[in-house]
Parts: C-alpha cells; structure tokens; sequence
C-alpha cells in the first residue's frame, strides 16, 4: 500500500502552518540576522579571515544558524503544541507509518529552512562584500542537508519531549552552546586549547564549514569530511526519528 | 463478516507508584458487519483504552484485535484506513479553517485532491457547516467543534466508525442531529461503535451491547434479549406517597419501584395487599438499560 499521498498531505499541512504564520516563523529570524550584521559590521569593520572578508565570514556562519535554528523548530514546537492540545491523537490514528510522519515533518522543516535563506539572502545579501559564490552547488546542497538534519533532530525531540520546559532545556543547553561551538562568529582554530578540540568535535561544526566553503571557498577542515560527517549523522538520526516516533505515538 | 474481533485483548499500565494497572483484562468480543455496538461502562470501567488499542493507537500488552480482517499490530496501515474515530476531546488545528482540517486530514488517508474538493462540500452540508467553511475551527461554537470533529472521522468513508462519547455535552436538539448521522451511515453499510454515558442513547441506537467493568466484559450480546433476562424478574409499582414504609425486597428506582418475581399472581397480591390505595400504578415490564447497567456495574 502506497503512502506517498498521506505523507505529502501531512507535509503540506506542516508547511501550511508556518505560512499562517510567516510573519513569526520567517521574518522575525530575518531581523535577528540584520541585528547581528549590523553590530559586528560596526565593531569589526574590515578585518579579515584567511583570504575572506570577516562579515563574509560571519554572514555565511549566521545563516547556517538561522537554518539550523529555523529547521530545528519547526517540527519540534509543532508536535509539543501538538502534544499540548491533544491534536497529536491525529497523528495516532492516520494510516502514515512512523517513517512516513517523522519524514513529512523534516521535510516541512527543511522548507522553512530554505525559505527563510532565500529571503534572508535577498533581504541582506546587498551589505554583504561578496564578489561572487564560490560553489554553488555545494553550498545548496550543504543548506538542504543541514535542513534535513536539524529537521529530523527536530522531530526526535518534539517526540520526545512531555513538556514545553524539556524542549527549552534541549535549546537552550545542548543547541544554544552547540551553535556558539561551530565556528560561526570565529575560526575554530582561534579558540584556545580544549575548546578548539571540542569544537571540532561539535557535528554543527560541519554544517557551517560545508557551507562557508560552498560560498566563500574558506574551510576549517577538508570539506568532504564535513560531507561525509552531515551525510552519517543525518543518518543516524532518521533511525533514531523512527524508533522515536514509534515509540511515541505508541504511548 | 466481523468488522471487528478481539481475542482475550489486555492492557496492563505500570503506575507511578510501580504497581501494575490492568486496564483492559482478557476482554474477547466481536461486531458484525453493519452493525451498531455500543460500548458501555462506568467512568474507568477501560473503554477509551480499548478503543485507543483498536485504533492502534496504544499497543496491546497481550491478546489479538482484527479489523476486517486485518490484525492491527501486523496490518496497522491497513485496520486505520478503514476505521473512522470520533474521540471524546474536541481535537482539532484551531489555526487552520474548517475546510482546511478537512483537506489536510483527508488527505492524509491517501483520497486525492479531485475527490477531496468534491467531499469536503457534500460533507460539510450534510453537517451544516457549509457557512463555516472557510473560518477558522478556533472561532467554532462547541456544537460546530463537535460536527467537525464527526466531518473528519467519516471523511474517508470508513467501514468501522468508532464515537467515544460523541453527544458529551452537546444539546438536545444536536444530539438528536448525531443520532440520526449515525443512523444513516449505518444504512449506508458502516459498522458502528460507539461509547456513551448516555444509556437512552444505547437503547434508542445500539442492537448489540457490551458492558465493561474494571477493564473486563460482565455483559455481552444482544439488547433486547439483555432486557428480556433482566425483565424475567421484575415488577414495577409506583406510589401515590412515597413516604412509607416498603416489604423488604422492594428497591427504589427514580420515582418508582421494583419487586422481583418469584411467583407473578402472589407477588401481584402481595404487593396490592401491602400498599392497598397507595398503590398509584403496577406492571410487569422489560428492565431499562440504566436499571441493567445499575445492576452490572454495582457488583
């Protein structure tokens, strides 16, 4: 039996909710973004980072992080709202297998992702000292596996979460010191002993070298290590989504 | 054809406080096919959790469910698309408008978009909520959140229809709107089942009931000849001052009461003899459900 069509549905559904609410789920990242440029192009003016611009190198680090954030909270405040108003039980009882629901949810996360990218970038792109994009194929395709990513991790835990205050824990102690750990305001190399190491550990990491590599050419480490990194973890995570998902529509 | 069979079902919850919880004990039943069952019990008797366990929406710590001939832990995609569920909770995206949970949880039972567009009207006039269409199910009274709710569980015409207490605080005039939707989806071929602590509603609707108590079955079959077994025994007698003493059997029902039979002409007369003019009305009739329902449960 063919699930494609009550997969999409529940994917359209998902994209459908953050479009009600564009002004929240879109915009309101956009002006963050506009915040920080704005600051750190004062305070740091034309200082530079290997061959590139410093506000090169931190517009490309904070869009990764807009993603990242937008992906990560689409399906995670979705099904924790959901759990909240009881709307979860239509998810119990749809004929969509666990797979199915945790892959429509990712999915819309992405979406948002790369929609928020693309009007961040035509919002802002203007002030950045850009002259042209170094690999634009690696750069979308770092945006939609950081999309999926941060989609499914999303999912795992709004699934797993009983309770607003679990899911704030989760952003504000494992994501907040994850994203601050990546190397998207500085070089990982610039940090000072431990922490350079623990940063390079950071899988978050990988996401924004892919990225920053695919738009200015500047890299931390090789960029198919990071590749290879997103590509493993994103897959460890649509099985752990599954188990996840089962286990908690289950109960 | 069964529409739905369980064999010796169980659900066993652990508590907080560690101990096991049987909500659900070895409960074996079925539905015919065309059929309305109803569902009863007292609050906590394990109704919703049977129910959460037929739709597969809790899994069964032992025991079997199928659903037209499809068994739910091995054929879950399967046993859903065919079941509709009504659950007690309005349950419903209260960002979305009407029309939209209709398209998107319809959807999500594999109908396409032609076939959607063309239900979701029919559908929302069949429920009077063709005004509604396009507002937001935030803006709905409780009725209308009600009828939506009942729109979504029938929208992909499913074969078993489950009500976990669908007309819980609706008024009179919707309850009778529901009774006569479920009526006639039941004409159409659709196997019902539904919960309700409303026992004239079982009476006026169901053919078949199964009464459930701390989780197990103490009554299971058809209605009428559950009245019958109950009636064998019984007189009924009002009386013109109820301030009075009562031969010992006697048991007070509302404004009533009943005797049960040992022998019918000496119990008539012995009740005549003991009341005389107070005596305002006397018959041997069939038991209520509330009455039988009274008498399952209590023990």
């Amino acid at each position: 039996m063919s699930v494609a069509l009550h997969v999409f549905s529940l994917y359209s559904r998902e994209v459908m909710r953050f479009r009600k609410l564009w002004l929240d789920t879109v915009f309101s990242p956009i002006i963050s973004i506009i915040l920080y440029l704005a600051v750190f192009g004062i305070v740091v003016g034309t200082r530079t980072i290997g061959d590139i611009n410093f506000l090169s190198f931190i517009y490309t680090g904070l869009l990764c992080m807009l993603m990242v954030n937008s992906s990560f909270a689409n399906p995670s405040f979705a099904l924790i709202i959901s759990k909240n108003v009881g709307t979860i039980a239509d998810l119990q009882v749809v004929p969509i297998p666990p797979w199915g629901i945790g892959v429509a949810y990712a999915a819309a996360a992405l979406t948002r992702a790369i929609a928020t990218l693309v009007f961040t970038v035509l919002l802002t792109i203007w002030f950045i000292p850009l002259d042209s994009v170094h690999h634009i194929t690696v750069a979308i395709l770092a945006a939609i596996l950081t999309g999926l990513e941060f989609g499914l991790l999303g999912v795992i835990f709004g699934m797993w979460a009983k309770n607003f205050e679990a899911l704030t824990f989760i952003t504000t102690f494992i994501m907040q010191p994850m994203i601050f750990l990546a190397g998207v305001f500085f070089p990982i190399s610039t940090l000072p002993g431990i922490w350079s190491t623990l940063g390079l550990l950071n899988p978050l990491h990988h996401n924004v070298n892919l990225f920053r590599y695919g738009i200015t050419g500047y890299a931390d480490v090789s960029p198919l290590t990071s590749c290879i990194a997103i590509v493993s973890i994103s897959l460890i995570l649509f099985i752990w989504m599954q188990i996840q998902t089962k286990r908690s529509l289950k109960n | 054809m069964d529409a739905l069979r369980t064999h010796q079902l169980s659900k066993q919850f652990i508590q907080k406080n560690g101990e096991p919880f049987i909500a659900v004990n070895n409960v074996t039943m079925s539905i015919e096919e065309g059929k309305i069952h109803g569902l009863l019990g007292p609050n906590g008797a394990g109704k919703s959790t049977l129910i959460n366990m037929i739709t597969g929406s809790c899994m069964p710590s032992s025991g079997e469910i199928v659903v037209f001939d499809n068994n739910v832990t091995d054929k879950t995609i399967q046993s859903k698309q065919v079941i509709g569920i009504v659950p007690q909770e309005i349950v419903i995206e209260m960002a979305f408008t009407v029309y939209e949970v209709l398209y998107y949880f319809s959807g999500m039972y594999g109908i396409s978009y032609a076939e959607r567009n063309k239900r979701i009207p029919k559908i929302l006039e069949v429920l009077d909520l063709s005004e509604k269409a396009h507002e937001r199910a935030r803006g709905l009274s409780g009725g209308m959140k009600r009828r939506l709710m009942i729109a979504k569980a029938i929208i992909h015409k499913p074969k078993l229809l489950i009500l976990d207490e669908p007309t819980a605080g609706v008024d009179v005039t919707l309850r009778q709107r529901i009774w006569e939707l479920v009526r006639e989806l039941n004409k159409q071929g659709t196997t019902v089942l539904f919960t309700t602590h409303y026992l004239e509603e079982a009476e006026q609707l169901c053919e078949r009931i199964t009464v459930l108590n701390h989780g197990k079955i103490v009554k299971n079959g058809d209605l009428k000849d559950i009245q019958q077994e109950f009636s064998k025994n019984l007189i009924r007698f009002e009386l013109f001052d109820r301030n009075t003493t009562h031969l010992e059997e006697v048991q007070q029902v509302g404004m009533a009461y009943n005797y049960p039979i040992k022998n019918l002409r000496d119990d008539l007369d012995r009740i005549a003899a003991f009341y005389k003019d107070n005596l305002k009305s006397i018959r041997s009739e069939a038991a209520s459900l509330e009455e039988i329902f009274l008498n399952l449960t209590s023990k």
